[in-house]
């Protein structure tokens, strides 16, 4: 359920809320809400911003952000799991939620694979490592021996425990033998002013809120997890080029809705997004926060799901990523 | 940006037609909740809060501002035509103000308040849009350590100024970090004080339980003693203060204005302390001080003065920093993250079309409520004057939609319900709930930034010693405990305070 209703329905729609459980058939007859599970101006909230902006055009109803920041994005996935299935609530936000938190948190009120309905992963991006400018290393190598020098001494923050920033730093940990001090924040925002500031040395993390200060030389970029060079830093080497061969990891952003949604508004709402990755402007907007379209159907989120699941498992069994 | 093409900027933001209209609306309403007592500032942003989410981000915050500093001007001509506070911070004005209307010279106490908040507004204003960018750039220097140490000095100044004992209001204020940990915990995940109540997964939300304590609470605490309200109003004759009182007035203004634009500034200490320690200055200085309390325009002008600069520059630490030094900034915050906007360092360079039309929307507003002041004043004395029974049932309903509406659920207008019959047994038992509200917003936030220091430096808590400004702060904090302990300060404090009741 959502804010802005009242305003729309002049202030008295109070009363006709409650009712709820609308058919499929006439969906949406009324403002949808979106949650956003970190909080504004971090990559995960821009992306929930524009599918929810690019679904108010497609459908003609408000599709409302709302934000729930905290505990890695725990909180939105608790709500959203005890929303109602009536399409009237769903979540986009980057995989922690939707997946990680599910081995990452021992105390996750939900479980993100049968509690959820994925729609579609709407996109993908690499995670960047960058460095504050007082930080004690200032490239990936540096970083390496320094750590292997000072054992324990690195701190390195990460949008939330269990995000992407938090497994891809556990993982480099984990193929470079050394000991990193993993340190939650909520969201980038935070994050970024206390590397900003150099409170913290280091941060892997997506990397559109990073892009404009790395262009203004405030904080340095040490290396990207995807496989190859990103268009959009073209002179950030890969983890894999400094001495890591074949280290890949990307972090991706989907939508979900409660278990058990009409499967009529999933392929709904699976299809806008897909026809909106598909247009040149989407394109444009998408690559200039370093990112890349998806759009896969609900079958295949659920394999992203799955591996994701998979993936961070192998690490906490490894002991790297402690469930907290 | 510079602060010159900022506040052009800023003029082009807040001269639009719909920021206009909501910058008069806010302050209409301001001076309409300043004026009524019993319904004030924090109960108002809360109730119209749910109402701003369909605005603009800028057109909201404009509007909420309004609210806030147009409730000083208001609660000044309560104070002084009927001796009564129309909101807390105006407590003084009464001292002085309303013995100046007993002589007959109503009008002219009016018009100093209302020429010294306007003065004041004028200055505080100038002052955000001078500091606010230079602190911007300082807040990056703000690590975990120097913002928990800044959310402790705040808790302690809020607690220090709380009338009644001390030992309640640490009580209150631990009440409110206790009510704040309700909920799932931001870095772990684990629900704590939930009982298993699955509404009680998300956290208690902070509006609701500020529409219960001072919307509701109020509302039955009025009805307690309704028959006793029913004051006279005294007569306005003629509004231009003479020669003398200009001549008067004009120290203490800018006295005043000095005062409240430093102490604005300070977390948890607000615009009550200002306008105590503006009358607490003009008596020291003055060389009548006995004539204050017999209708000295000095202690009108100068804590009016006071009050309404720091209304301004409280705005200072909740733009830039992202820290709620009162309850008005927290509903404030809580407002402009639903429209999507991070308050924080980076508002001025990805918001400054937001940030300057604040700005410059304070400067009109103020301007509007000079006018709306001194030759309405008839018609605010009318409005004071309309029962409380059409006026209660009002505030209930508004309550109650403003309670639903945060999320659509039932449960939340129980849950304000519940905090307004506790707000009403706090006020019989003389617990002040202000450090609690405050405690509410900021316990969350320190347990946060205590957690990420001690992780950052790996569990050595001496950090909060070593950073210059961590330890700077915490000793203020720490004297202002020694203060309040010292039986001398304390008799002050008690003297100062007790007026307010």
């Amino acid at each position: 359920m959502n804010r802005r209703e009242l305003i729309a329905l002049g202030g008295s729609a109070a009363l006709i809320t409650v009712t709820g459980g609308a058919s499929a058939g006439d969906w949406p007859s009324k403002p949808v809400t979106v949650i956003s599970a970190y909080p504004p101006g971090g990559t995960s909230d821009i992306i929930t911003r524009i599918v929810a902006d690019l679904l108010t055009a497609q459908f003609g109803q408000q599709f409302v952000v709302e934000n729930v920041a905290g505990a890695a994005g725990a909180l939105a996935g608790g709500k959203l799991a005890r929303s109602a299935p009536d399409g009237y609530t769903i979540l986009v936000s980057g995989s922690a939620p939707i997946a990680a938190n599910k081995v990452v948190q021992k105390n996750l009120a939900y479980d993100p694979q049968t509690d959820f309905a994925p729609i579609t992963v709407v996109a993908e991006s690499t995670a960047l490592l960058t460095a504050s400018t007082k930080a004690p290393a200032q490239t990936f190598p540096d970083l390496i021996a320094y750590a292997k020098a000072n054992p324990g001494k690195v701190n390195i923050g990460n949008p939330g425990a269990g995000t992407k920033g938090h497994i891809c730093a556990a993982m480099i940990g984990l193929q470079t033998g050394i000991t990193l001090n993993h340190i939650p924040y909520k969201g980038s925002p935070p994050l970024m002013s206390d590397i900003l500031g150099g409170h913290i040395d280091f941060a892997l993390d997506a990397p559109s809120n990073y892009l404009p200060h790395l262009k203004d030389g405030k904080i340095k970029a040490l290396a990207v997890t995807s496989a190859a060079r990103q268009p959009e830093l073209p002179t950030v080497p890969t983890v894999a080029e400094q001495g890591l061969p074949g280290f890949e990891a990307t972090l991706w952003f989907g939508a979900v809705g409660p278990k058990g949604m009409p499967v009529e508004i999933v392929n709904a709402i699976q299809t806008s997004i897909k026809a909106w990755t598909e247009t040149p402007e989407a394109q444009k907007k998408l690559a200039s926060l370093g990112l890349v379209p998806v759009a896969n159907t609900p079958e295949q989120m659920r394999g992203s799901i799955q591996r994701e699941i998979d993936s961070v498992k192998a690490l906490v069994e490894a002991g790297l990523v402690q469930p907290t | 940006m510079g602060t010159f093409d900022g506040i052009l900027l800023g003029l082009s933001t807040a001269t639009t037609f719909t920021n206009f209209a909501y910058c008069f609306i806010g302050v209409f309403l301001g001076t309409a909740v300043g004026v009524l007592p019993g319904l004030g500032p924090v109960a108002t942003i809360s109730m119209l809060l749910p109402f701003t989410f369909g605005l603009p981000a800028d057109t909201a915050l404009i509007m909420l501002a309004g609210i806030f500093y147009g409730s000083q001007y208001g609660g000044s001509t309560t104070a002084i035509l009927m001796n009564l506070p129309g909101e807390a911070s105006s407590v003084v004005t009464t001292l002085d103000g309303h013995q100046m209307a007993r002589q007959g010279k109503a009008g002219r106490a009016l018009a100093a308040a209302a020429i010294g908040s306007f003065f004041a507004g004028t200055v505080g204003t100038l002052f955000i849009a001078v500091s606010a960018p230079i602190l911007a750039g300082l807040a990056l220097t703000f690590g975990p350590a120097e913002y928990f140490s800044l959310i402790v000095l705040g808790l302690i100044t809020s607690m220090v100024l709380t009338s009644g004992s001390l030992l309640t209001a640490f009580g209150m204020a631990l009440l409110g970090v206790v009510l704040g940990m309700v909920g799932t915990d931001v870095n772990s995940g684990v629900a704590r004080y939930t009982f298993g109540m699955p509404h009680l997964m998300d956290g208690l939300d902070f509006v609701v339980i500020a529409t219960g304590i001072f919307g509701l609470g109020d509302v039955l605490a009025n009805l307690d003693n309704e028959r006793v309200r029913a004051a006279s109003v005294a007569p306005v004759s003629t509004l231009f203060p003479t020669r003398e009182d200009w001549k008067r007035m004009i120290g203490p203004i800018v006295r005043g204005t000095g005062v409240g634009v430093v102490l604005g500034v300070l977390p948890g200490a607000g615009v009550l302390l200002s306008s105590f320690s503006a009358y607490a200055l003009e008596k020291k200085l003055s060389r009548h001080p006995e004539a204050f309390g017999k209708g000295a325009i000095e202690g009108v002008a100068g804590p009016e003065a006071a009050n309404n600069a720091a209304a301004q520059t409280c705005f200072i630490p909740m733009l830039t920093l992202g820290l709620p030094g009162t309850a008005t900034m927290a509903l404030m915050i809580g407002g402009l993250i639903v429209q999507g906007v991070q308050p924080g360092p980076e508002i001025l360079s990805q918001q400054p079309a937001l940030f300057w039309g604040l700005i410059v929307s304070m400067w009109i507003g103020n301007l509007l409520l000079l006018f709306l002041n001194l030759p309405l004043v008839g018609l605010w004395a009318k409005l004071i004057s309309v029962p409380y029974h059409f006026l209660f049932p009002l505030i209930c309903v508004f309550t109650a939609i403003g309670a639903y509406s945060i999320n659509n659920s039932v449960f939340d207008i129980f849950l304000m319900t519940m905090f307004g019959v506790l707000g009403y047994f706090f006020r019989k038992v003389g617990a002040e709930p202000a450090p609690l509200i405050l405690a509410l917003i900021l316990g969350p936030m320190a347990e946060e930034y205590l957690r990420r220091t001690l992780l950052l430096s790996h569990g050595d808590a001496s950090v909060f010693l070593t950073s210059p400004l961590s330890l700077g702060t915490l000793v203020i904090a720490a004297l202002l405990v020694v203060s309040i302990l010292s039986p001398r300060l304390r008799a002050v404090r008690d003297e100062g305070l007790q007026e307010a009741d």
